[in-house]
């Protein structure tokens, strides 16, 4: 097959992916289905007479469509200096764990048991929808300059929505969990849902204005998410990136360090080489509130004129782009507990609710908020409705009160703690 | 091909088997500022197999391979009998049985990839050429043919055929650390024509994405908000449209509660209905992705919850009539509770005697995005206006209405005499994009909380 496309140009590529997974759906707290999912696709890349083309099929019989394609994809083609690698060894890690492939869906049924269980006893009147989700994923690149990298991982994925229905209060969760390794770390993840249903019981006013305010790691993408943005190799070739032409300046608080590292065993974002077949490896990119890199990719990095760093990502129909493995903010000193007890009167953002709308690459944000709690002579008082917080990264971010010693996963491959910012802007309905 | 889906739901020892088949063909170009991000065709095919077993539940299995469906019905049999679920009910639907086609003038599979090219190419070239602080675009063509075919054991079968065209235009402007952008797209069920011609829309975007820049972002507080069209369809459908699914009510008592038909939500002039069986639109389609035939579903009538939107199951558990809203995002989802055509019904009140009135006040125009959690949501409004003693004032930015659902509908005093369907939408609910369509009038709200520094 990749002899086929190496036929039609003067470079080829070749990216087949292969998976199967077992999902246990559990709904308004009972088990309610069953589902297993086989999925295969191939994707082609062709350079012809220096012009770049793209092609992708799910179905792995289409061999010569995807060749037709691929080819007069690559006459409409930009002319790129790009070059496929060739092979490299990238790093040792594990992300695939024979015990959590080979689970078997009775256990996955047991543990969503256990955490519907564990929900409920937070809260009787919880409705709970649980979806156990593991996979199988082999992702194998090939190309001309002779690379072949297999990439095989077994990930566990957990979601969990609750809501909880009084009259006309709803108080909504939305949780995620994963791994890449068989361990006890869900029942942490079940056990702050837990926590946060529990102080969602009783709810307090706070009227608006500046003060301080706590996110904590559910919270924090909201400052996060503008920083995946910035860092994004294309969006600083494009220009749009605030932090473009920035490198080695400190543009943020000494408190704010960042990486992108697929070196973590475990994690489901980790792996030896990124899905074009370049090494990956760990990278600082804001080291102590200094930029020191941005994520590339092959393609955006020979617009550049700079190097790749193995941040190559794909899905089977788009054409890879610059993309984090696992982004890991640093955790600091201070533990979460005495961040809390030093806030006389503030905000604790748990769930903001809009992430990723409006201009969320100016580094503005203003998002309502569906959890936050109030925090008064250093203790948690009780929940806060119809609060938005509002702030600019590149300012706000320049003065960071404090970094908590925890920190968590979320949404998969981000690592976040809690970070507090002195005075934000707070609206609230009181 | 008909033959062998007929021969595997047959084999299946399930109460109720259903198999849905998917053959696509899809074209993509995508400009990102002067570089072409890509030209390419992707074929996509695959299917799912559900089963539901009394005294089990709901097995599914999803594939690519179109091969053996005996054994995918198989499989989701034995996923169906690894579960022990409440009984389940399905209500009826009459069996159907049709082949659907859309006739397409101009049909973009036709058109030659060069020529997809070039159309995107020239709108780009219409926002990068507009200003030099336009710093960056993304113009994209696409399009998609797909077949579906749906048969169950409860005789149905219906052949679909699903195309659709869309051409989007996005601009970013940049002065200093002030980064903006505007964004428009026109999306149909239609041939290739229908994406031509929008030259002027793709000017209007590079204008407001350079109008965005001086304009001052909006400042925090409470305000009367006039909100266009495409932003009252947008909090139509995420504000309250979600709420009206019955999955979220069917098996929570606390939720039917609080969605109790007959409830009053709204002035007498609010109405809001689901409907997709209005041709043309994105979110229609003759049935459903469980065969149930589309229609329209009044759901505030005057001002008074009187309806909700349905899957079979959740009609059979509520005792209600399944209403054609069992939707799926692709062959790799079951079908769910989804909204179809959402729309607000227009009322008698001009723009100039909605705004006639507002000593100060927004004008919150289009949708960048929107959350809800249930009874509180935020917006985001691509741009706005502030309203000053009755008229239009300056563009501002960073427009973001929130608030709690009830309250806010409550608060609705005014309905434009302009309704108006969007050109383009997709709802993200569990699956991810399915098309849909929103409409609204322009709409008043009294009293909302407009977030900000």
């Amino acid at each position: 097959m990749l002899e086929r496309v190496m036929q039609v140009g003067e470079q080829a590529e070749l990216f087949e992916i292969e998976s199967e997974s077992t999902k246990i759906g559990f709904q308004a707290n009972k088990l309610k289905s069953f589902e297993v999912e086989e999925t295969q696709g191939m994707a082609a890349r062709a350079v012809v007479e220096g012009r770049l083309g793209f092609a992708a099929s799910s179905d792995v019989t289409a061999v010569d469509q995807l060749i037709d394609h691929v080819v007069a994809s690559a006459r409409l083609g930009d002319e790129i200096p790009l070059c496929f690698p060739e092979s490299r060894p990238g790093p040792e890690v594990q992300i695939y764990d024979a015990g959590l492939a080979e689970l078997p869906p009775p256990r996955l049924i047991e543990m969503g048991e256990e955490i519907i269980e564990a929900v409920l006893e937070a809260d009787e009147s919880a409705m709970v929808n649980v979806d156990l989700t593991r996979r199988v994923r082999e992702s194998t690149l090939r190309n001309s300059a002779g690379a072949e990298v297999v990439v095989r991982k077994s990930p566990l994925s957990i979601m969990v929505a609750v809501e909880r229905v009084r009259g006309d209060d709803v108080l909504a969760l939305f949780e995620y969990f994963s791994t890449a390794a068989l361990d006890e770390e869900y029942r942490d993840f079940v056990s702050r849902i837990a926590e946060k249903l529990r102080l969602g019981r009783r709810s307090a006013t706070l009227s608006s204005g500046q003060m301080p305010v706590l996110f904590s790691p559910t919270g924090a993408p909201l400052l996060a998410l503008p920083l995946i943005h910035g860092l994004d190799g294309k969006n600083v070739y494009r220009g749009i990136s605030p932090m473009a032409r920035r490198a080695g300046e400190p543009i943020f608080d000494e408190k704010l360090s960042v990486l992108d590292d697929p070196t973590l065993d475990g994690r489901p974002g980790s792996s030896s080489h990124d899905d074009e077949g370049v090494p990956r490896r760990r990278k600082a990119l804001i080291d102590q509130g200094r930029l020191t890199g941005f994520v590339y990719d092959l393609k955006t990095a020979a617009l550049a004129g700079t190097e790749p760093t193995g941040n190559g990502e794909r899905g089977l129909f788009s054409p890879p782009s610059p993309s984090f493995s696992n982004m890991v903010v640093g955790a600091g000193k201070t533990p979460v507990e005495e961040i809390i007890a030093g806030i006389d009167r503030g905000l604790l953002v748990e769930t903001p609710l809009g992430l990723g709308q409006g201009n969320v690459i100016s580094g503005r944000f203003s998002n309502n908020l569906s959890l936050a709690f109030k925090i008064e002579g250093g203790e948690i008082v009780g929940r806060v409705k119809d609060v938005s917080v509002a702030g600019n990264i590149y300012q706000d971010l320049q003065d960071i009160a404090a970094v908590s010693v925890e920190s968590e996963w979320v949404y998969g491959g981000i690592r976040l703690p809690y970070m507090l910012l002195s005075r934000l802007n707070v609206v609230t309905k009181g | 091909m008909r033959e062998r889906i007929d021969a595997a739901v047959r084999s299946s020892k399930a109460d109720y088997t259903e198999i849905r088949l998917e053959e696509g063909e899809s074209t993509r170009v995508s400009f990102r500022g002067r570089d072409l991000e890509t030209a390419d065709v992707a074929i996509d095919r695959g299917g799912i197999a559900r089963c539901f077993v009394q005294g089990g539940g709901w097995g599914i299995a999803t594939f690519n391979s179109l091969g053996d469906l005996e054994r995918r019905v198989r499989q989701a049999y034995e996923g169906a009998r690894a579960v022990q679920a409440e009984p389940i009910e399905l209500a009826p639907v009459p069996a159907s049985e049709e082949r659907i086609t859309v006739p397409l003038s101009d049909d973009f599979r036709g058109v030659s990839l060069a020529d997809k090219k070039s159309l995107a190419q020239e709108y780009n070239e219409i926002l990068l050429q507009y200003d030099p602080r336009i710093v960056d675009t993304h113009t994209t063509y696409s399009d998609t043919f797909s077949r579906v075919t749906f048969a169950s054991s409860d005789g149905t079968y219906v052949e679909e055929d699903r195309p659709m065209v869309n051409v989007a235009f996005s601009a970013v402007s940049r002065e200093g650390d002030n980064v903006q952008r505007a964004f428009e797209a026109v999306s149909k069920v239609a041939g290739f024509g229908a994406v031509q011609g929008h030259h002027h829309l793709a000017e209007t975007v590079a204008e407001r994405a350079v109008g965005l820049l001086v304009a001052p972002p909006v400042q925090g507080g409470r305000y009367t908000v006039v909100c266009n069209p495409r932003m009252a369809g947008v909090f139509a459908h995420e504000a309250f449209g979600h709420l009206s699914e019955a999955d979220f009510v069917y098996e929570n008592p606390q939720a039917q509660e609080m969605m109790v038909l007959g409830r009053r939500f709204g002035g007498d002039i609010l109405t809001i209905a689901d409907d997709g069986s209005i041709p043309g639109l994105r979110g229609s389609h003759r049935y459903d992705d469980e065969g149930t035939p589309t229609g329209r579903t009044d759901l505030i009538k005057d001002g008074i919850l009187v309806g909700r939107l349905h899957s079979r199951e959740t009609a059979g558990k509520m005792s209600e009539h399944p209403t054609g809203n069992a939707r799926a995002t692709s062959y790799r989802y079951p079908p769910i509770v989804r909204m179809t055509n959402t729309f607000i019904e227009g009322g008698g009140t001009s723009f100039q005697e909605m705004i006639a009135g507002i000593e100060l006040g927004i004008y919150a125009c289009d949708a960048f995005g929107g959350q809800t959690a249930l009874e509180n949501f935020s917006f985001s409004a691509a741009y706005g206006y502030m309203i000053r003693e009755g008229e239009l004032a300056g563009l501002v930015s960073d427009v973001v209405l929130s608030g709690n659902l009830f309250v806010t509908l409550q608060h609705i005093d005014a309905l434009g005499d302009d309704f108006q369907w969007a050109e383009w939408g997709h709802c993200g609910k569990g699956q991810g994009g399915l098309p849909v369509s929103m409409g609204a009038p322009h709409v008043r709200i009294r009293d909302v909380l407009i977030g900000g520094e």
